[in-house]
């Protein structure tokens, strides 16, 4: 039996060394380096039969998670050639593409590079730089990019647009992405290329192998289209910026951001749109990204404040982490827009100003929302909102101030809910959860003569109530009342709320909780409540 | 001589109660507050307004509340909410008093209210350990004191430094009317950092400070806040707030001590008494009551 060492002796990378997974029969090999594949070791032998080829075979477990990472922050990094990059996941349900790359959507982006080839070169070039030794391939679908990928003898391979069927009828069925299931039962058929596969009438074949093998042909032929899900969502807008020497102060990287949004502020003013949501991306030198998430509380396209939001945000991340080599590109996208159409002049003069002033104190608020958002956190900013219910803590909720609660204008309905009948009254400071007070009244259902509560006693001089409030019948899920005194769940109890005055003028506002012999045998007290 | 030198303006005064004003007016100056500053939020109470700079609570300035013992927290509270209330009441912090007067007899300015947007917003400004000392500020709460809650900014932050960052940005952002905060410790050079704040802004400030609070400070003004007994109607049931307010230091202005009233529907301050003492007047109305009670 063999032991795989998990984390032992240093590796060397000279020798073999190969990375195992546990399957039925043993260890087999998931990975291995070339040193491994010089002496004839091949993916998927078990260990045992290495060890035998390769003597002192380095053997680690394989982490898929940890791949699974890496492969994300690779891809992430790749989007510094484009938006949408798109890793290859070996998730059971999605097709097996093999968890060792990722697809990148250079359309559009290659001239950027001067043209595919030297894009191609560039990763090529970059990837070599981190360590990986990288296969490419450009073509004109995912499958076919794929396909060369993985098949084609050079490292790096372009394919024309429009070859793609004699390219890959040269390819073994491998190529085309199928589940192991259905690569041994066209293996046992006979086939051997793709090329045979593509001469043979379709029908026999989609009544035999379900869609996969198909659908694999024909997204490799640019027949169907094949979706592919970005590692982050794709901007509306983006800007990227190259930069020659890698940057790495605070400043730097605003300066930088501050004009990569003055390129953006074109665009939005052209289309009248204001960005809702940023994202800065850093790429370091090392392939490290680090993405800054901005979400704006109005539509903006001011420079100065994004530059503003973003410099905060660096602030509370600078004490986490370091720069590292620097960063050697930055690039900010809009990821969320809300129109933002110019603003109409009224003919009324003084309304226009009234108005105009009013916009501008919105604007001034929601920036000093985004600022304390950032600083602070979005759960720490948060406003009134008045809910129908006649229990006192769920009368009203503290919501965050985000774009939604902060642009619709609240309508006028909403105010009612703050509307009280004269006659009662709500203490300025309410406690976060009712605490227990011992109070002594002369009769049991008789308003309180002396309080006690967090230590100290109050003799009462002045009391007003009871304001009777009952559970809310249609939230409670038995709503009879229950039929034995004191069995009362907790919290379904009829409370009286008495309004209470001290000799020294503390105002407390107390209830005693449950209806004597109809709800409970023995009333409890609590304090909700400090009047101003 | 030196005087008409250095101020040749005064010397052709020959007004005596003129002469005051201006040489109130030029040690505001020299204290580093904004000349045009001269908006202010009166009480509306001759007594209490004689005692302030230019009639009135300074609008661009840094003041602190702060309760005699911890159980007057919530007067103290109340007392900042009702001035906060009172200052978005009378939009005119510029008017004159005249027609400021006029707009608080009325129980609104605006018969409908006031268009929804022209009310600026208030940020409060609250850590979160006073979160489980006295409960939260409650948007019902705000009501019953004539504040609108859908003005109120809740800033709830973690750290002292947080909560200073907060208030300084609010001031800086010219954007809410004004700001709110509690903060446990300050030491003078923060409190001038703050009080600048203020005063770049025009935007009042007003600090709630714990009651053991006794460093200096350069804040404009320092309130001490007691609860007393609150005003009753003629049934005996509770009618409005009532808060024994100290003035107890004041630049450029006087300490004073008074009981004052709240009316939240007129935003109005009312003066309760002069008595100094408040508990001999209680103690007699106690007697006369427990006398009523035997006969």
């Amino acid at each position: 039996m063999q032991a795989i060492s998990p984390v032992g002796k240093p590796i060397d990378p000279e020798r073999p060394l190969v990375l195992a997974i546990a399957a039925t029969g043993g260890p087999r090999i998931a990975a291995m380096n070339e040193a491994a594949e010089n002496v004839g070791i091949a993916i998927g032998d078990p260990v045992a039969d290495a060890r035998a080829k390769a003597d002192s075979l380095q053997v680690r477990a394989a982490d898929s998670g940890a791949d699974d990472a890496a492969l994300r922050r690779l891809t992430l990094w790749a989007t510094r050639y484009t938006p949408t990059a798109s890793p290859w996941c070996r998730e059971p349900w999605s097709e097996e593409n093999g968890a060792d790359g990722f697809f990148l959507d250079i359309e559009g982006a290659a001239h950027l590079f001067g043209g595919e080839e030297s894009l191609l070169a560039d990763l090529a070039g970059r990837l070599n730089r981190f360590g990986l030794l990288a296969r490419l391939a450009i073509a004109a679908t995912p499958g076919m990019a794929w396909a060369l990928s993985h098949f084609n003898a050079a490292p790096q391979s372009i394919l024309p647009s429009g070859n793609e069927a004699a390219a890959i009828a040269a390819m073994p069925i491998k190529a085309l992405r199928l589940s192991g299931e259905s690569r041994a039962v066209l293996r046992r058929l006979g086939f051997k290329s793709v090329g045979t596969l593509m001469d043979k009438p379709r029908a026999p074949l989609a009544a035999r192998f379900s869609d996969e093998l198909l659908r694999r042909l024909d997204q490799a032929l640019g027949r169907i289209d094949e979706p592919l899900i970005p590692v982050t969502a794709p901007p509306v807008y983006h800007s990227l910026n190259y930069l020659l020497e890698p940057i790495i102060s605070q400043q730097a990287i605003v300066a930088r951001a501050c004009r990569l949004m003055q390129n953006l502020v074109h665009v939005l003013v052209r289309d009248q749109v204001g960005a809702r949501a940023l994202r800065l991306s850093l790429y370091g030198l090392d392939g490290a990204v680090e993405t800054i998430d901005i979400g704006l509380t109005a539509p903006t396209r001011s420079v100065a404040h994004v530059a503003r939001l973003i410099d905060l945000k660096l602030d509370t991340l600078a004490a986490m982490q370091d720069a590292g080599f620097g960063f050697e590109a930055i690039g900010l996208a809009v990821t969320r827009v809300a129109p933002m159409p110019a603003r109409q002049i009224d003919s009324n003069i003084d309304r226009h100003l009234q108005l105009r002033a009013t916009a501008e104190n919105d604007d001034d608020i929601a920036a000093l929302i985004d600022a304390l958002r950032q600083r602070l956190g979005s759960n720490r900013v948060r406003q009134f909102e008045a809910v129908p219910s006649h229990i006192p803590e769920r009368a009203e909720k503290l919501t965050e101030v985000n774009g939604k609660t902060f642009q619709s204008a609240p309508p006028r309905s909403e105010d009612s809910y703050w509307l009280l009948a004269d006659d009662k009254t709500r203490p300025l400071l309410l406690l976060p959860q009712a605490e227990p007070a011992e109070v002594t009244a002369l009769v049991p259902e008789g308003p309180p003569r002396r309080l006690r509560w967090r230590g100290v006693t109050y003799d009462i001089t002045g009391a007003q109530g009871p304001e009777r409030i009952a559970e809310e019948w249609w939230r409670n899920p038995s709503p009879y009342p229950p039929p034995q005194a004191g069995e009362g769940k907790e919290g379904s109890l009829t409370r009286d709320y008495y309004f209470v005055e001290d000799g020294e003028g503390h105002r407390f506002w107390l209830y005693r909780e449950g209806l004597y012999g109809r709800e409970t045998a023995a009333a409890r007290w609590f304090v909700h409540g400090l009047f101003a | 001589m030196l005087v008409s030198t250095a101020f040749p303006s005064l010397s052709l005064i020959p007004d005596r109660a003129a002469v005051l004003t201006q040489l109130r007016g030029l040690l505001a100056r020299q204290a580093g507050w904004r000349e045009d500053v001269n908006a202010t939020l009166p009480f509306g109470l001759a007594a209490l307004d004689s005692h302030l700079p230019n009639g009135g609570l300074a609008c661009g300035a840094l003041h602190e509340i702060v309760p005699t013992t911890q159980a007057a927290l919530p007067a103290a509270f109340g007392f900042v909410v009702a001035i906060l209330a009172r200052l978005s009441s009378s939009y005119g912090v510029g008017l004159a008093d005249s027609e400021r007067m006029d707009a608080h007899c009325l129980p609104h300015g605006f018969p409908n209210g006031p268009p929804y947007g022209t009310e600026r917003r208030i940020v409060f400004v609250m850590p979160a350990h006073a979160l489980r000392q006295c409960g939260r500020l409650s948007g019902h709460g705000l009501k019953s004191l004539g504040l609108n809650p859908r003005r109120a900014i809740l800033i709830e932050t973690a750290h002292w430094q947080d909560s200073l960052w907060a208030l300084v940005e609010a001031l800086r952002s010219q954007a809410p009317q004004a700001a709110a905060g509690m903060i446990d410790r300050i030491d003078l050079k923060t409190s001038q950092k703050l009080h600048l704040a203020a005063v770049d802004a025009g935007l009042p400030l007003l600090l709630l400070r714990p009651s053991q609070t006794l460093e200096s400070s350069a804040a404009a003004t320092r309130w001490r806040i007691d609860a007393a007994a609150g005003a009753r109607d003629r049934f005996g049931s509770y009618a409005r707030a009532r808060w024994q307010v100290q003035l107890e230091r004041c630049r450029n202005g006087r300490s004073g001590e008074w009981v004052v009233e709240y009316d939240h529907v007129a935003h109005r301050f009312s003066l309760v008494a002069a008595l100094a003492d408040l508990s001999l007047s209680r103690g007699a109305g106690d007697q006369s009551r427990r006398q009523a009670n035997r006969s």
